[in-house]
C-alpha cells in the first residue's frame, strides 16, 4: 500500500512537471524545434514582442522569439520561422499592425518570380511598413479635432446667430407660398377646365355648312380683295405718273401748279372776279337788264 | 458608551493578535517537527496521495468547464475589428496568471481542507491526539506537517494539469463551437508569453497550497468536543482558507505582476 502510493504521487508529479515544462517550452519557443531563425533590425519603438506572428505574404510562418535592444537605436529581432518555409531572395520586413489594439506582427514581402532563398541566421532587409495603429489614431485625432472646429461653427451660425430660426422661418413662408401656388394652380386649372367645356360646347354648336358658305364668301370676298388692290395699284401708279408729271413742271396741270406767273394770273383774275362780283352786286341792272316783253 | 466601544475596540485587536500569536506559535511547531523525520516522511507521500492524485479528477473537471467558458465568453465579447488571436492571448493570461490557481485552490479547500480540518478535530475530540502526546509522538509531526508539505507540494502540480486542462479545453471550445482556429488560438497562447508566467502561476499555488494546509490542520488541531465543535472549526476553517486564498492572490500579485509582462 504504501508503495503504491509512492508509485502514484512520483507518477503525478512525473506527469506535472513533464506536461509544465514542455508546455511552457511549447510556448515560448514552439516546441523542442522551433525552425530556424532570421533576424532583422527595427528602430526602436516598433512594440514587438515574443510570440508576435511572422507572415510571409499573408501566410503565418513562424514568430517572433526574441527582441533585443541594441544602443544604436535599433531593435534586433529574432524570428523563429518553420522549417517547412524557404524566405526569398529580395523579402523585406516590415513592422504591421495586428488589430486595432496596437499589437503587431512582422509581414515579410518576398519579390515574384524569384527562386532562390535567404539562408538560415540572414538578416531580412527592412522595409517601410504601413501607418501603425498610433499614427491612425492621431490621425483620427486631427480629423476629430477638424470635425470639432467645424461643428462649432456650424451651431454658432445656426443656433447662436439664429440660423436655424431664419431657416425654420424661410420654410414656414415657403410653405405657405406653396400653398398659395397650389390654390392659383388649382383656380387656374377650374377656370381652364370651364374655358375647355366652353370651347367645346361652341364648337359643337358652329354648323358645318354655315362655316363652309362662309369660306366660300371669304375666298370670293378675298379674290375680289385681290383684284380691288390690284385696282387701286394701277390708279396708285397712275395716280403717282400724274403727280411726277405734276412735280417735273411738264404739262398744263403742273404748269397750273408751280408757274408763279399763272398764280399771279389767277389770283389778279381773282381780284377782278372780286371786284365784279361786288359791282354785280351793287349795280345789278348795268349787268342784268331783264326785260319780260 | 464610549467605553464601551473602546472595550471591543480593544478586544478585538486583542483576539486578532491572539490569533496571529497561535497562528504563529503553530508554525513554530510544524517547523521544529521537521525534526522527526522518522514520523512526517511516509505520512507526508499518504498525504500526498490524498490531496494530490484523489483531486486529479476533480481538478480537470473543473478546469476543463472554467477553460471552456472562458475561451467561450472571450470570443463572443470581441468587437469586430479585434484580431481573433486575442482569444488565445486572453483565455492563457486568465487562466495561467488567475482562474488556473486560485480556482483550483477554492476547489480544493472544499474537499481537502474540509476533509483535513474534520479528521485532525475528530483526532482532538476523540482524544486521539493526546493518546500520542501521552506516547511521546509528536502530533504535529505527524498530523500537520505532512499535509502542509504535501499540499506545498500537490498544489503546484495540481495547478499545472489544471492549467493544461483549462488550456486544451479552451481550444477544443473555440474549434468546435466558434470560428476560432487553431492557428489563431496557438497564435494567441504565444503572444507575450514568458516561462515566469507559468512560474507566477505556481508561486500562487504553492502559497495557497500552504495556506489550505496550515489553516485547516490548526482549525482541527484546535477543534472543540463534541460534533458541533468538529462542524464548527470545519465551517471556519473553510471560510478563513478562502479568505486567506484570495488574500494572498492579491498580495502575490502585488508582489509578482511587474515581472509577468513580457
Amino acid at each position: 500500500m504504501k508503495r503504491r502510493d509512492e508509485v502514484l504521487v512520483g507518477l503525478m508529479l512525473i506527469i506535472t512537471v513533464v506536461v509544465g515544462v514542455a508546455g511552457t517550452v511549447w510556448l515560448a519557443r514552439g516546441g523542442l524545434s522551433s525552425g530556424y531563425p532570421m533576424y532583422a533590425l527595427f528602430p526602436w519603438g516598433a512594440g514587438l514582442k515574443n510570440g508576435q506572428p511572422v507572415l510571409l505574404a499573408g501566410v503565418n510562418i513562424g514568430f517572433v522569439s526574441k527582441v533585443e535592444l541594441v544602443p544604436n537605436g535599433t531593435l534586433l529581432v529574432t524570428l523563429a520561422v518553420n522549417n517547412e518555409y524557404k524566405i526569398p531572395t529580395g523579402t523585406t520586413a516590415s513592422v504591421e499592425p495586428n488589430g486595432i489594439f496596437g499589437d503587431q506582427l512582422i509581414a515579410l514581402s518576398p519579390k515574384l518570380l524569384v527562386t532562390t532563398y535567404l539562408p538560415e541566421r540572414d538578416t531580412i532587409p527592412t522595409g517601410k511598413g504601413s501607418a501603425t495603429t498610433g499614427q491612425v489614431l492621431s490621425k483620427a485625432d486631427s480629423v476629430a479635432a477638424e470635425a470639432q472646429t467645424i461643428i462649432a461653427a456650424v451651431r454658432a451660425e445656426f443656433v447662436t446667430d439664429g440660423g436655424i430660426t431664419e431657416i425654420r422661418k424661410a420654410i414656414t413662408e415657403l410653405s405657405a407660398l406653396t400653398s398659395q401656388l397650389g390654390t392659383i394652380a388649382t383656380e387656374q386649372s377650374r377656370e381652364l377646365s370651364a374655358t375647355q367645356r366652353q370651347l367645346r360646347a361652341t364648337l359643337a354648336a358652329v354648323d358645318s355648312s354655315v362655316v363652309d358658305s362662309t369660306l366660300r364668301a371669304f375666298r370670293t370676298s378675298s379674290a375680289n380683295l385681290a383684284q380691288l388692290t390690284g385696282d387701286l395699284e394701277k390708279t396708285r401708279a397712275q395716280v403717282s405718273s400724274i403727280l411726277f408729271k405734276v412735280d417735273s413742271g411738264s404739262g398744263t396741270a403742273a404748269k397750273l401748279l408751280n408757274d408763279p406767273v399763272v398764280y399771279a394770273r389767277m389770283d389778279s383774275l381773282l381780284l377782278r372776279l372780286d371786284a365784279l362780283v361786288a359791282d354785280v352786286k351793287a349795280n345789278p341792272r348795268r349787268y342784268i337788264n331783264l326785260r319780260v316783253f | 458608551m464610549l467605553e464601551a466601544t473602546w472595550r471591543a475596540m480593544h478586544g478585538a485587536v486583542r483576539n486578532t493578535l491572539t490569533s496571529v500569536g497561535v497562528y504563529g506559535y503553530y508554525l513554530r511547531d510544524i517547523v521544529r517537527s521537521t525534526r522527526e523525520t522518522d514520523t512526517w516522511p511516509r505520512e507526508t507521500i499518504r498525504q500526498m496521495r490524498v490531496i494530490g492524485v484523489e483531486s486529479v479528477i476533480l481538478t480537470i473537471i473543473v478546469a476543463a468547464f472554467l477553460g471552456g467558458v472562458t475561451a467561450f465568453q472571450t470570443r463572443f465579447q470581441l468587437f469586430p475589428g479585434v484580431q481573433v488571436s486575442a482569444v488565445g492571448l486572453i483565455s492563457r493570461q486568465s487562466i495561467v496568471l488567475e482562474l488556473g490557481p486560485l480556482l483550483t485552490a477554492l476547489v480544493l479547500t472544499g474537499r481537502v481542507g474540509a476533509r483535513m480540518t474534520a479528521e485532525i478535530g475528530t483526532m482532538r475530540v476523540t482524544e486521539q491526539i493526546d493518546a500520542l502526546e501521552t506516547l511521546a509522538y509528536d502530533p504535529v509531526a505527524f498530523l500537520s506537517l505532512p499535509r502542509v508539505l504535501a499540499a506545498l507540494v500537490m498544489l503546484p502540480a495540481l495547478t499545472m494539469l489544471a492549467n493544461t486542462a483549462a488550456l486544451v479545453s479552451a481550444w477544443l471550445t473555440l474549434i468546435l463551437a466558434t470560428d476560432v482556429r487553431t492557428i489563431d488560438y496557438v497564435e494567441g497562447l504565444r503572444i507575450a508569453f514568458t516561462p515566469f508566467q507559468v512560474v507566477y502561476s505556481l508561486i500562487k499555488a504553492t502559497c495557497f497550497g500552504g495556506a489550505i494546509a496550515f489553516v485547516c490542520s490548526y482549525q482541527g488541531y484546535i477543534a472543540k468536543a463534541g460534533a458541533e465543535g468538529v462542524g464548527q472549526a470545519t465551517a471556519k476553517a473553510v471560510v478563513i482558507t478562502s479568505v486567506s486564498i484570495l488574500t494572498l492572490d492579491a498580495i502575490v500579485a502585488a508582489i509578482f505582476a511587474p515581472f509577468v509582462q513580457a
